[in-house]
């Protein structure tokens, strides 16, 4: 069950798994079925919260030289 | 269609250290880049529901023709940009760009990525000519390539938070193109490891109008994973350094997509990189970055003289590769000493921090002259004094109750006063007299190394000092704390003096003050004097307060200035002011 924060699993070989679902093999048809709704939730749920979250970009870069 | 749910993205713990550490495998990379398009494809979903177009459907049926080509057009770190903001308008109700999709389907159809920078994007007041979507900075050195989009037309570029620059003449572009080669040996023939990471994140840069405050200004979005904005570079070494910095923040950002590290990003307190108040969020950023800046100047300071490519070219000089290196591994190690102190991180957070902490810790144990040291560290504790004069206040009853005891001659009250923090109404850029004449000096006496002697080897037991601190530093660099209030009783640093060193004899710029330049030659009871003329004389800003906290050892120095002003008396002798509160 992923978690926002991330968790490392028991397994042998730990690992951290994220809310983010791999979708990269879907075509943009299957993307917008219904199917996969329940699956897409909890990404969906943080990506909104990150794109509607105030934020500046990561600016300020000052060469010492 | 799938009937199989997507599978969940996850790191391995060790890519996950590694990663953190600024090492990223390969593996650990390609993963990423599939977490980025899974996001970039989640958010055209959520826009294509929010606001059907048909453009959606024509992108579908150009993906059936050609697969590949769309999945290019849609990995492409300006369409993240866009595709973000674009489901924030909407999501706030806000007029959003969507007609951008209706460019995209035009360019999957018409099977050139080119037109996808077509002059439909951005609203119809910022829309402007395109002429190409990018010029290619190629590069190969040593069997190791790079390809990146100089971008100078798309107007998605504007997105990056930065203003870019019109479209390049072919003689700016010829510029960027050498800079560039050059960049690319220094980095493949010292930095290979990070090179190849460099290669494997950076697929844009946007060249941006320099800031007049400062030398050199880029920047990362948080939703253009392998995008840089950037500044024309003075040279080689600063866009070397410049994108290895910002493609770290890349990296990062690719993360924070995946796990959320702080369980309270957005408070905020002091990081070593910025004039501003920063939430930890912004402070672990500029320490992951600064890790990779760190690793560029230790391996500079460490080759130079010790053969290697000799084709390649060299930094500036070693003296100041070695004061980058003294500087920011005790800031990097400071700003994640403090987040893992301050008890905001989650279980992926802390992990996070705790191996890129890993990673720097032995480089503090590594010998760099005692000179270069205490400038390199004196920089670092300037830059904190100015931030607190910058961004914290002194409750005004508690200024008035001091400026009372001290003219009644009795003594100071036994609760430490406290600070709090009011940022400073606009962000300010580091520009600071002192370090100009710091980086000045360092250059000087590494130029009369080179003339008098071969160049000192960075182990050799006569040109180096034992470094006193268990942790390698002379003098522990302040944590970034994150506390909104700071307890103000000055702490007495330990005041230095260093001697048989020389003054310059030149003033870069003209603006030495001779509190800076004593300070420079490690002479601090004059400085302490010239700082104190200038500012009962009135002409002490805050570079003169840092400055006599500088080597007065102060740490609080906004409450000693809060109290002086209150005071309203010249003549008070500031140190024996320090001396009274801090008693």
């Amino acid at each position: 069950m992923p978690v926002d924060e991330g968790s490392p699993t028991e397994k042998q070989q730990p690992e951290w798994r994220s809310a983010m679902i791999d979708v990269a093999e879907l075509s943009l048809t299957d993307l917008t079925s219904e199917t996969h709704d329940d699956a897409f939730a909890t990404s969906l749920r943080r990506l909104a919260d990150q794109v509607t979250r105030p934020a500046e970009p990561i600016a300020g870069f000052n060469s010492a030289l | 269609m799938s009937d199989t749910s997507p599978a969940i993205i996850s790191l391995t713990d060790k890519a996950f250290g590694a990663l953190a550490a600024g090492r990223p495998s390969a593996e650990t990379i390609r993963t990423l880049r599939r977490a980025q398009l899974s996001k970039h494809l989640l958010l055209l979903r959520e826009i294509a529901r929010a606001a059907p177009r048909a453009a959606y459907a024509e992108l579908a049926a150009a993906e059936r023709a050609d697969p590949a080509g769309v999945r290019r057009l849609l990995s492409d770190p300006l369409f993240g940009a866009w595709a973000a903001d674009c489901l924030a308008a909407l999501r706030r109700g806000e007029p959003a760009d969507v007609d951008h999709l209706a460019i995209l389907a035009a360019a999957a159809a018409s099977g050139s990525p080119n037109e996808a920078a077509g002059p439909g994007s951005g609203t119809p007041e910022t829309r402007e000519p395109t002429t190409a979507a990018g010029h290619r900075l190629q590069a190969r050195h040593d069997g190791l390539a790079i390809d990146v989009r100089l971008e100078d037309a798309d107007p998605l570029r504007a997105r990056l938070g930065l203003t870019p620059c019109a479209p390049l003449s072919a003689r700016e572009i010829a510029h960027w193109r050498e800079l560039f080669a050059e960049a690319w040996r220094l980095l493949v023939s010292h930095h290979r490891a990070d090179a190849a990471i460099l290669a494997a994140v950076l697929e844009v840069i946007v060249p941006v109008e320099p800031d007049p405050a400062s030398r050199g200004i880029s920047a990362t979005s948080a939703h253009a994973f392998g995008a840089v904005a950037m500044s024309l570079p003075a040279d080689a070494t600063a866009l070397a350094v410049g994108v290895l910095h910002e493609t770290q923040h890349s990296l990062l950002n690719a993360v924070q997509d995946l796990f959320t590290l702080h369980k309270e990003p957005n408070i905020l307190g002091y990081s070593p990189w910025r004039d501003d108040p920063r939430p930890v969020s912004g402070i672990l950023h500029g320490a992951y970055a600064y890790l990779a800046v760190t690793r560029f100047w230790r391996t500079e300071a460490r080759a130079f003289g010790f053969g290697g490519d000799p084709g390649a070219p060299r930094p500036v000089d070693s003296g100041l590769a070695a004061f980058e290196f003294a500087r920011w591994r005790a800031a990097v190690a400071a700003a994640a000493r403090g987040l893992l102190e301050d008890g905001t991180l989650t279980a992926a957070g802390t992990r996070f921090v705790t191996a890129l902490l890993d990673e720097v810790r032995p480089w503090l144990g590594e010998a760099v002259t005692g000179e270069t040291v205490r400038l390199a560290e004196g920089a670092n504790t300037d830059h904190y004094l100015r931030w607190r004069l910058r961004n914290l206040a002194v409750d005004a009853a508690a200024v008035r109750d001091l400026a009372d005891r001290w003219r009644r001659g009795a003594a100071p009250p036994s609760a430490a006063v406290r600070s709090r923090l009011v940022p400073a109404p606009r962000r300010g850029f580091e520009s600071s007299a002192r370090l100009d004449l710091a980086h000045a000096q360092i250059r000087h006496h590494s130029s009369e190394r080179h003339k008098r002697a071969p160049i000192p080897q960075p182990d050799h037991p006569a040109t180096v000092s034992a470094l006193t601190h268990p942790d390698g530093h002379a003098h522990p660099p302040r944590p970034a704390h994150t506390q909104p209030a700071v307890p103000t009783r000055p702490t007495a640093r330990k005041r230095g003096d260093a001697a048989g060193v020389r003054p310059r004899d030149d003033r870069p710029g003209g603006r030495a003050s001779a509190g800076d330049l004593a300070y420079l030659r490690g002479d601090y009871g004059t400085a302490v004097d010239a700082y104190q003329k200038m500012i009962l004389n009135g002409a002490g800003d805050d570079a003169a307060w840092a400055g006599i906290a500088l080597v007065g050892g102060w740490d609080e120095i906004e409450v000693l200035a809060a109290v002086h002003r209150a005071l309203k008396t010249p003549d008070v002798d500031i140190t024996v002011l320090a001396q009274w509160i801090s008693s």
